[in-house]
């Protein structure tokens, strides 16, 4: 019967060409800017290389202090993650790390700016980089200020030319008036990655002035590594339950700190819909949805459009089928099989294009260290979309064409 | 004829409602697209109140700043900074700022005034400043040495912010604001009233695609925001001076980190920002158009081949192919306008529910005028073929079926 199915669409999709050409366009593209858009969303939060374990590592990004008439969101400073996130039940591993800056370096009087981020040893162990050469620094290396560094391959080749990966390991960097030693090379991580991405890395200790040690907010923050997703509530509730019996320098000036050990997803939703603050996950995802819901509402209502019309052309072969004793369910049945095969088709095609624009944006250099790329997650999320389209957009046609009556249809009536 | 019109619409109300729909939706994406681009350029249009060529900018950073407020030392450092600066043969003047223009970091404020609440932005900007940005005083006088012995908090504020909390009147010499309270010590507002000693004309520190905003200056004193320096250099300085500056300014102090890029880069980039989003969502609703546009062809032409009966009977009793090409364009334009119709009733609601305030009236009218346009054009592309095939049936065919 489905084989049946399959070829009478395939018949159909030929006769009329200029349906079928429209129909493939408005899903591929619905789909293409879907997938591109995932992919988008994956790249910045999704457990891709080094953040490889990132479904159990929750993060401090953000701390908020309120006072009687003022209030300062920002990130955590050293000393509030170093007296208030340590040791928390079910953490495995601890890491502080610096936001990146972007530093001055300079190769032969020409200038090369770089992102540099300070960290300590924990965090070559809760990220999983892809070392070239060399290894990482270590927690005795930070301890000792030791001027060590690790850097990404495309500095590598911005100081060191077309010299072998193992002939940078030793050489020295100079980066905001400091000498680094390097001892590893990594392969580059993608700016948007926010949490790992630097260009080069080294010891936090390395910072010219010690005040940092004590500060509640500064430009720090830390990754919390569990042993299991399922320590994540206690974590949770034994951080917040120390933010109240913070020691605070001024009073007068700030007196409730807000933070939260936040998984990603939790960390943007803090960040865009919280102001900082508070943490809205379920709001952030409503919205995303909501958003892919609008932009899809147009695909969808042009699809249902150009069905109805597509089965008013096709009413005198449903009045035959009906008059030879055919069901309205196997006629919804017919047309819902039709139009999922349709979408698939165009999911497919939209798909492949996908692979294409988002090679050329990571060729494009529009965003450094760019790579975008298509994996099985965003695939399946893709193909659900196709499936629910060619549904969504197949119901309301068929159930109209249904309720086709067979004798006006084999006169070719549309009413 | 339009009641006729009416009435055939009606009469296939099932069809047209979806063909409503589609072009009610698509009125609506395509006005967020437009409402933003016409923002943006309206923004661009307006005058940016300084100079930016030849200016680059140093972002100044000294590690652990949360020293006592009382440490005299950054202070001196920072003024040996802005001398030995000055002593490079390329550099015309230095002058500070709390934030340099198009970095993208703001500081924002508020004051109640006359029973209203003004928002405005502020900085900090040292008594040069005028000068090396070129900025255009037209009332009083831009910050000098005079001020030093002030009792109040000399401001200098803009045309826009000083007609919005002076209306007409003078604003010269008048107070701004409240008292502040007496313990906005940890605060950044200063602790003195704050008295206008100037009026320029226009400060948009965010660039020519930001929002027009109010603004307005505190004077920038060594003591408070040694964050950011201007550097004048003479025309047709390379790139290359970058080092020799960079040089000079860890001679002064190593300890400090210093960021050196030109204005004319800065603005490059913040540009990036503000268009990125607008041509990737253009690039989308140019894309769905072209869908909606392809898939109403699809629809028209099907109508009209389901129609071949009626449209041959009208041939027949003496319509000529003129009359059915205005009668399908006529359909066709009496479902858009019900459909656009919808668009704008739910889009004046906007502002209504102050939804979009920062849009002027202007730029709205504008963009809806530009967006009905633009619906109206792609339904009458899209109506033509079909229309042109409806003219081509024969009064025989109407018979053939009956």
């Amino acid at each position: 019967m489905l084989k049946n199915y399959l070829k009478v669409a395939f018949k159909v999709f030929l006769r009329r060409k200029f349906f079928t050409f429209i129909s493939l366009f408005a899903i591929s593209f619905t789909l293409l800017v879907l997938m591109v858009a995932t992919s988008l969303v994956d790249h910045v939060i999704g457990p891709l290389s080094p953040e490889n374990k990132l479904s159990r590592t929750l993060g401090v990004y953000f701390l908020s202090l309120g006072g009687e008439n003022n209030q300062s969101n920002g990130l955590p400073g050293y000393g509030f993650l170093d007296r208030y996130a340590r040791n928390l039940p079910g953490v495995e591993k601890m890491s502080i790390f610096e936001q990146v800056g972007y530093k001055d370096a300079y190769r032969n009087s020409e200038k090369i700016s770089l992102y540099v981020k300070r960290t300590d040893g924990e965090f070559w162990q809760i990220h999983e980089f892809n070392f070239l050469a060399g290894g990482p620094f270590t927690s005795d290396d930070d301890k000792n200020v030791n001027f060590v560094a690790v850097i990404n391959e495309s500095t590598r080749k911005k100081f060191f030319d077309d010299q072998s990966v193992l002939a940078a390991l030793g050489q020295t960097i100079e980066v905001d008036g400091q000498r680094f030693r390097v001892v590893g090379v990594v392969a580059d991580v993608p700016i948007l990655r926010a949490i790992p991405f630097a260009d080069i890395w080294v010891p936090i200790s390395t910072t010219s002035s010690a005040s940092y040690r004590r500060d509640l907010q500064g430009s720090y923050q830390a990754a919390l590594l569990a042993r299991s997703r399922a320590d994540f509530p206690a974590i949770k509730s034994e951080f917040a339950s120390r933010l109240p019996n913070i020691e605070f320098p001024n009073p007068k000036e700030f007196n409730v700190a807000r933070a939260g050990a936040d998984t990603r997803f939790e960390a943007v939703a803090r960040m865009f819909i919280g102001n900082g603050r508070e943490t809205y996950p379920r709001t952030l995802l409503a919205i995303l949805l909501g958003l892919a819901l609008l932009f899809m509402v147009l695909p969808t209502v042009n699809l249902i459009n150009l069905n109805v019309s597509r089965i008013l052309e096709r009413a005198s072969e449903i009045g035959v089928r009906k008059a030879f004793g055919a069901s309205s369910w196997t006629l919804v049945g017919q047309f819902v099989v039709e139009n999922v095969l349709l979408t698939l088709i165009g999911g497919l095609i939209g798909l492949v294009l996908s692979v294409f624009v988002l090679r050329l944006v990571n060729q494009s250099g529009w965003i450094p260290y760019a790579d975008f790329q298509l994996n099985y997650r965003i695939f399946l999320y893709g193909l659900a979309l196709a499936i629910f389209f060619g549904l969504f957009s197949g119901v309301y046609p068929a159930w109209k064409m249904s309720r086709l009556n067979p004798v006006e249809a084999l006169k070719g009536g549309t009413r | 004829m339009t009641r006729h019109l009416l009435k055939m619409v009606w009469n296939r109300k099932r069809v047209n409602f979806l063909i409503i729909l589609e072009i009610f939706v698509s009125f609506l994406v395509l006005f967020g697209v437009v409402v933003s681009t016409v923002y943006l350029s309206d923004n661009y249009r307006q005058p940016l109140g300084f100079s930016y060529q030849n200016v680059w900018n140093v972002n100044v950073q000294q590690p652990g700043r949360d020293q006592s407020p009382n440490d005299k030392t950054p202070a001196i450092t920072l003024r040996q900074i802005m001398q030995s600066v000055h002593e490079l043969e390329e550099v015309e003047a230095v002058t500070g700022i709390g934030h340099s223009p198009y970095s993208g970091s703001s500081w924002g404020s508020s004051v109640e005034m006359n029973g209203r609440k003004i928002q405005y932005g502020v900085n900090r900007a040292a008594d040069n400043f005028k000068d090396v940005m070129g900025l255009q005083v037209v009332n009083g006088r831009w910050f000098s040495a005079e001020d030093d012995s002030a009792n109040f908090e000399p401001i200098v504020i803009t045309q826009r912010l000083a007609r919005e909390a002076y209306g007409d009147e003078d604003p010269i010499g008048r107070r701004f604001g409240e008292l502040p309270k007496a313990d906005a010590a940890a605060s950044l507002e200063p602790e003195k009233e704050r008295r206008v000693v100037g009026v320029v004309a226009e400060f948009r520190q965010h660039g020519e695609f930001a929002g027009l905003e109010n603004f307005h200056f505190y004077r920038f004193t060594y003591e408070k925001s040694p964050s950011h320096l201007l550097i004048k250099v003479r025309p047709g300085t390379t790139r290359a001076f970058e080092e020799k500056l960079s040089r000079k300014l860890r001679g002064v102090n190593k300890d400090w980190s210093y960021e050196i890029e030109p204005l004319v880069n800065m603005r490059e980039n913040s540009f990036k920002l503000y268009l990125a989003p607008i041509i990737a969502a253009g690039l989308v609703a140019a894309f769905l158009m072209i869908m909606v546009g392809l898939g109403l062809t699809g629809v028209l032409w099907q109508n009209v081949t389901q129609r071949i009966k009626e449209i041959g009977l009208r041939r027949a009793k003496g319509a000529t192919a003129n009359d059915i090409h205005t009668q399908i364009l006529g359909e066709l334009f009496v479902i858009t306008t019900f459909g656009l119709l919808l668009g704008v009733v739910i889009i004046v609601q906007l502002p209504l529910l102050e939804f979009m305030s920062f849009l002027s009236t202007k730029v709205y009218f504008y963009s809806i005028g530009i967006s009905l346009a633009l619906i109206y054009l792609l339904t009458l592309v899209c109506g033509l073929y079909p229309s042109r095939m409806a003219t081509k049936v024969q009064p025989v065919e109407a018979l053939r079926y009956e």
